[in-house]
């Protein structure tokens, strides 16, 4: 491998008011290497992406390719130096054929080209990310995901790209699709292009990387050898601390009374119906990546989905809820993954937000003059360490740590048996992310019965008493307490029954 | 609370640059009102007399009450009832028929309270006809459209297009053109409805939850708030303040016919335009979740002041039909201006 990298950036910095992005950030990638960018959410990641593709000219620091130093305004500038960017939201155009979408920006095209000159031309840089056996004039939207995303990566080289940047490229796709992305990233290396590969996945980071960059609060930790470093010492880097100590103890035991008893649900998305029974006081993780069910189940059980059939048994009751409303009015809380989407309303204060699932709890006859409200909201946030002065500004205005404590709090107002929660940190800081944990943890003791759903494998590892292991919409497995290990959900979670031989 | 106590110990200034940086809209309304106020007086013959302040606000207060209901709809996220013309004109054939003929028994003809009900129960119905289906999830645009052409219909076949008459004496004449206290009833209508409308807005569960459901309709849903119950509601609630206009502006009349709010009424010509442009002149937000009834009326007034303005200056219904026009188009700049960059963005 060559000494000398092929881009090279040192001492960056980048700050957006008061908030520092990126405090110093060194990171280098060789020809034809691997390199792994990881860091927690908020670690910087994108932000020295978005430095790296041209889109923010706005930072300090020197940024060298090939030895020179290099100021790129717009990202079709850093194109022209052959850096390209596939974005985890694609920018393909559905109803357009595959040739045509490669060859979108019309540069290295004749003013007349047919389609099947398109699809000439298309041809080898399709064979190259591995779609050998897809026609160039199929249209994109006939394609999987999967594939989308290997198209777009084709458009890529087609420009003459020779550093690549893919930004959770397999977050939203399975396991076999995965494996072509991944095979695709190390056929590129092969050929000598360098691949900046940003994923959450470790595994997948610790399959197909050479070296690793790690991010944490705006500074690069240093270069780490693949081979040198395991999980634990990745996520101790990437985190700062031992994670254990992030987490709140587990309980001593679980109780053997079951509170929430859920029978044969069978949501859209889940392949067979699931049957598992919750116990009072504890919390119960459901993992699995993304489209493995877990999340379906949770949302069915507080009524936000339909299930084909089924029924729960809560404090003696069964029944099956229709709608989140018939959920609420049975004690079940439901937080979902999406709270700009329907955890929060945006536009409004704090304080609304936070008694918008118990308006009954804060008026008479329907009527609420009064401080009722007010006293109801403070000790809400109270308990959830939400900044009680801030009462009265728009939810929207708070970052993404405290909004998630307000979409969480709030259904502390209607004083649920049953709290489910989809996605308990996503977006949210190290700090809030500990905090958070914490409060769930209390509640759990306080006898509420907490069902999480978590893609997050530390989450997922640290936090529950108890964990079922969801696959491609099938439930695996049940753990308890110590029994409960990175490696084997891992393994549960992304190929149970060995179909994989990575 | 803590607002206030915090207020409190700002100084006055400082209160009241918080005041305009706060409620931007409500801030840039007052001082075209007073801009208006002053310029009336000094270069608007008979402008600054009773008389003259008692006619504004009597304008303001048919389409303000009519354009209260629509701060309902609008509030909740459901855009626009675009039928409210069309409402009230078959409300207000409803009405004409129960005084002149009594629904075809003679006993009841000229009889205000079944006169009344009547007119009233057909603006419920419509507005949960229409609501209904806006609940189910059709586009607001459409559905009131579809119900717009429908309404007017159904009135034009019943009248066959006739003026329908009843003389004086008549029961309804205290509401048409009746007055209590030196102000005619239609302003006490407005002044009452506009109370009401604040308080439930303000003070009930009702209110907090079409904020709720207007700033965001998933999220409404997820915390047992259906956009479902709410768009009957809201569009029954515009629908009744349709009639009850309707049924103020036929007493005053004496007659109905199916046009008469698309031509023949005010000054400013179409009804739905005018309603629609006292909403937004008032700085309620068209995605719903941001605004008040306090607004609309203010809207309201200020729309009846700009057109009492250049009806004194001479201008003919032309002008002052572009004018109402104007005022739709600047609302909308000013709301993108101020209150967007004031709010999060999402």
């Amino acid at each position: 491998m060559s000494t000398n990298p092929i881009l090279k950036i040192s001492k960056v910095s980048r700050t957006f008011g008061a908030i520092q992005a990126l405090k110093e950030a060194n990171f280098e990638i060789n020809e034809g290497e691997i390199m792994g960018l990881v860091g927690e959410n908020g670690a910087g990641k994108s932000t020295l992406v978005k430095i790296i593709s041209g889109f923010d000219p706005g930072f300090k620091g020197s940024y060298q390719i090939n030895g020179k130093e290099v100021k790129f305004e717009t990202p079709s500038q850093a194109e022209e130096s052959g850096i390209a960017i596939a974005q985890q939201e694609l920018s393909l155009i559905p109803n357009m054929s595959v040739a045509e979408n490669i060859f979108l920006t019309g540069a290295k095209v004749k003013k007349f080209a047919t389609l099947n000159t398109l699809a000439k031309m298309a041809r080898p840089y399709l064979d190259e990310v591995g779609l050998t056996e897809v026609d160039p004039t199929t249209r994109i939207n006939l394609l999987s995901v999967g594939e989308q995303h290997l198209v777009e990566v084709a458009r890529l080289i087609s420009r003459e790209a020779k550093i690549l940047i893919l930004d959770e490229p397999t977050a939203a796709l399975g396991e076999a699709e995965s494996r072509r992305i991944l095979e695709m990233v190390e056929r590129l290396a092969a050929n000598g292009k360098s691949i900046i590969y940003v994923s959450h996945r470790l595994d997948e980071i610790f399959k197909i990387t050479k070296r690793i960059t790690i991010l944490r609060d705006g500074v690069s930790q240093g270069i780490q050898e693949t081979k040198d470093i395991d999980v634990n010492k990745l996520v101790e880097i990437m985190l700062g601390r031992e994670l254990a100590n992030m987490f709140p103890s587990k309980a001593d035991h679980i109780s053997d009374d079951p509170k929430l008893e859920v029978k044969e649900l069978w949501p859209d998305g889940v392949l067979e119906p699931v049957s598992f029974s919750a116990y009072k006081g504890e919390i119960l993780g459901l993992s699995g990546q993304l489209g493995s069910g877990a999340g379906e189940v949770l949302a069915s059980i507080a009524g936000a989905l339909q299930s084909r059939s089924g029924s729960l048994t809560l404090n003696g009751e069964t029944f099956l809820p229709k709608s989140p409303s018939h959920a609420i009015k049975k004690k079940i809380a439901y937080c979902s993954s999406d709270r700009k989407k329907d955890g929060l309303f945006l536009g409004r204060p704090i304080f609304e937000n936070l008694t918008s699932p118990a308006l009954g709890a804060i008026s008479k006859y329907g009527f609420n003059f009064g401080s009722s409200e007010d006293n109801y909201s403070r000790n809400l946030a109270k308990e959830f360490l939400i900044d009680v002065k801030r009462m009265h500004d728009e939810s929207g205005l708070l970052s993404g740590g405290n909004q998630q404590k307000v979409a969480l709090g709030k259904w502390l107002s209607i004083k649920p048996d049953v709290l489910l929660v989809n996605e308990p940190t996503r977006g949210v800081d190290v700090g809030a992310k500990s905090e958070i944990y914490q409060r769930m943890r209390e509640l759990a003791a306080r006898g509420i019965t907490i069902i999480f759903a978590s893609t997050d494998i530390q989450e997922i590892t640290y936090l529950p008493d108890r964990v079922i292991t969801f696959y491609r919409g099938m439930m695996i497995d049940e753990h308890r307490l110590e029994k409960i290990k990175t490696p084997l959900i891992l393994k549960e979670i992304t190929d149970p029954f060995n179909e994989t031989n990575l | 609370m803590s607002a206030i106590i915090e207020n409190n110990q700002l100084p006055f200034s400082a209160k009241f640059l918080q005041f305009y940086k706060d409620r931007t809209l409500l801030a840039i309304l007052l001082s075209l009102f007073a801009v208006m106020f002053i310029y009336g007086i000094f270069f608007t013959e008979n402008y600054l007399t009773i008389t003259n302040f008692k006619a504004i606000i009597r304008d303001a207060a048919l389409y303000g009450i009519m354009a209260i209901g629509l701060t309902f709809v609008t509030l909740s996220g459901n855009f626009f009832l675009l039928s409210l013309k069309e409402t009230a004109s078959i409300c207000g054939v409803t009405f004409a028929m129960g005084m002149a003929t009594g629904f075809g028994s003679p006993d009841l003809a000229g009889n205000f309270l079944v006169s009344l009900l009547a007119a009233l129960a057909v603006g419920v119905v419509s507005g949960v006809i229409q609501g209904y289906f806006v609940g189910m999830g059709g586009n607001p645009i459409v559905v009131t459209l579809g119900g717009a052409g429908i309404l007017y219909g159904i009135g034009a076949w019943w009248s066959d297009n006739l003026v329908i008459n009843f003389t004086r004496p008549h029961d309804a004449e205290w509401l048409g053109t009746g007055s209590f206290l030196g102000l005619p009833s239609i302003t006490w209508s407005f002044i009452l409805i506009a109370i009401a409308a604040e308080i439930v807005l303000r003070h009930t569960n009702f209110g907090r939850k079409v904020y709720l459901v207007g700033a965001n309709k998933a999220a409404g849903k997820a915390t047992g708030h259906e956009n479902f119950s709410m768009a009957i509601i809201v569009f029954t609630i515009c629908s009744v303040c349709c009639a009850f206009v309707a049924v103020a502006f036929v007493a005053q009349m004496d007659s109905a016919q199916s046009n008469y709010f698309s031509a023949e009424f005010g000054s400013s010509g179409d009804m739905t335009i005018l309603v629609i442009a006292t909403v937004m002149v008032g700085g309620n937000s068209i995605m719903g979740g941001y605004g008040s009834t306090l607004r609309t009326s203010l809207g309201a007034i200020f729309i009846a002041m700009v057109d009492n303005m250049m009806v004194l200056q001479g201008f003919n219904s032309g002008p002052r039909i572009v004018g109402v026009g104007l005022m739709i188009v600047f609302s909308i700049i000013v709301f993108g201006l101020f209150a967007k960059g004031s709010r999060a963005q999402e």
